[in-house]
């Protein structure tokens, strides 16, 4: 286990970290139920091919998940993540993840993981934007503050990148009272806050990402159309 | 008597899912494909309409919008279940429901709701229409996770360590690599596989370490 990712205080909003013990229980059971994974990770341990990856992840932050995340890590990469669900986040996963293996949840030293079971819309598009966008370094000013790599399921967290920097393409964002559905209204909120703080936002995100793998049909789809 | 909006790849879990519950399963599709598919596993398929005051629960699997509307969910049984499995919220009519004028939601625990209509008759809903699985309970198993984040995993390592090889378009992820996810799984199941002599291989014109099937091959 490499993880590459130091937390600050702050940096991470779970529900509980006291469930973390929890949490790392049933990691370490589900660990032994998925052989592909850590077939991958004994694969990759020396070549460590995600090294220099930051990888944004917006996906269901269960248990399995957490192995997931853990096996990135372990291949090498920087991880944020948040939960492509309102209801979908168990969060002894998260509590364990934001902990990670070699923390506690007084000194947590895992992975920024902004999610919780039972988020507000308005508290879920925040989670996403917060996992989007990389802290900045002191010590490396040309540190990107965003990610290189998207893994996403239903297409969330690739959509805010495209409306981000659309809307910065044209100056505005679309009046949110106008939006045809509650959830819409919520992003065109969160951007046109996002370009009064900076109107390049999303266009330099954007910029940097290599590549997005993409979990689920609905979200292949939407691929495609924006393709 | 569960009816199940669509019979694709999700449908098609869900109503073996709960036909193993017991569950007398009634089907929506507008795909005449789907649709036959299901008749031969012996599921009656009908439209909405004709089953909503006969239904007990009710699930969308469509990735489609506007599946079942509010108008639709008034017209069902006294504590009918209305649940949605596909990934978005927009296959049942929320804020349809919610703007019934005399409407009352009653939150019996978390995730699970009873809107009362005006004349007193309620269905209950799963998850305000949101993913139920994940919503209600915890999700596939592990080890069905594993093939899947596999491909995750490969197809990240794929895209940040070749990017140059890719062009700005949507790629399905090669059918060697799903074959070796699929192989880094079977140890677990206790999976013997046969091999295919040089000779067979050969007739069917593949290798015969794979991959094994044309790229239009349905599973």
């Amino acid at each position: 286990m490499n993880p590459t990712a130091t937390l600050t205080d702050t940096d991470f909003k779970v529900a509980d970290l006291s469930l973390a013990e929890f949490g790392r229980k049933e990691i370490t059971l589900a660990e032994h139920e998925m052989p592909g994974l850590m077939a991958i990770r004994r694969e990759y341990a020396d070549a460590q091919p995600l090294r220099g990856a930051r990888i944004t992840g917006s996906l269901h932050m269960t248990i399995q998940t957490a192995v997931l995340i853990e096996t990135l890590t372990a291949l090498g990469a920087e991880v944020r993540w948040c939960s492509c669900n309102i209801f979908s986040t168990q969060d002894h996963a998260a509590a364990a993840v934001a902990v990670g293996p070699d923390g506690s949840p007084e000194n947590p030293r895992g992975v920024p993981v902004y999610a919780w079971k039972g988020e507000t819309l308005e508290e879920y598009w925040w989670c996403t934007e917060q996992v989007m966008r990389w802290p900045e370094s002191e010590a490396d000013p040309t540190h990107p503050a965003g990610p290189n790599m998207i893994l996403d399921d239903g297409g969330d967290a690739t959509l805010l990148v495209h409306k981000g920097t659309e809307y910065e393409k044209a100056g505005a964002v679309p009046d949110p009272a106008g939006a045809e559905s509650e959830e819409l209204a919520v992003i065109l909120s969160l951007l046109q806050r996002s370009l009064a703080e900076d109107p390049q936002r999303w266009t330099k995100i954007g910029q940097g990402i290599k590549g997005v793998s993409e979990e689920t049909t609905t979200g292949v789809h939407r691929l495609y159309q924006m393709v | 008597m569960a009816v199940i909006c669509g019979f694709g790849d999700v449908g098609k879990g869900c109503a073996e899912s709960l036909r193993g519950q017991g569950a007398r399963v009634v089907i929506t599709e507008i795909d005449p494909i789907c649709a036959l598919q299901a008749a031969m596993q012996g599921y009656e398929i009908r439209t909405l309409e004709e089953v909503l005051d006969s239904g007990d629960i009710f699930i969308t699997t469509t990735g489609n919008r506007d599946i079942i509307t509010a108008e639709h969910m008034e017209r069902m049984k006294h504590q009918a279940i209305v649940g949605n499995f596909g990934h978005f919220d927009n296959e049942i009519d929320i804020a349809g429901l919610s703007h019934i004028a005399g409407i009352e939601r009653v939150n019996i625990k978390p995730q699970v709701d009873k809107w009362v209509f005006p004349d007193g008759h309620a269905i209950i809903l799963l998850s305000e229409g949101r993913l139920l699985n994940l919503g209600n309970a915890t999700g596939h198993p592990s080890f069905v996770m594993s093939s899947s984040f596999s491909n995750q995993t490969i197809a990240q390592i794929e895209l940040f360590t070749k990017n140059d090889e890719y062009e700005k378009k949507v790629y399905v992820l090669p059918k060697h690599l799903d074959e070796k996810v699929a192989r880094l799984h079977l140890d677990a199941l206790g999976v013997k596989l046969t091999r295919l002599t040089d000779e067979q291989a050969a007739y069917i014109g593949v290798p015969v370490d794979g991959p094994y099937k044309s790229d239009h091959y349905r599973y």
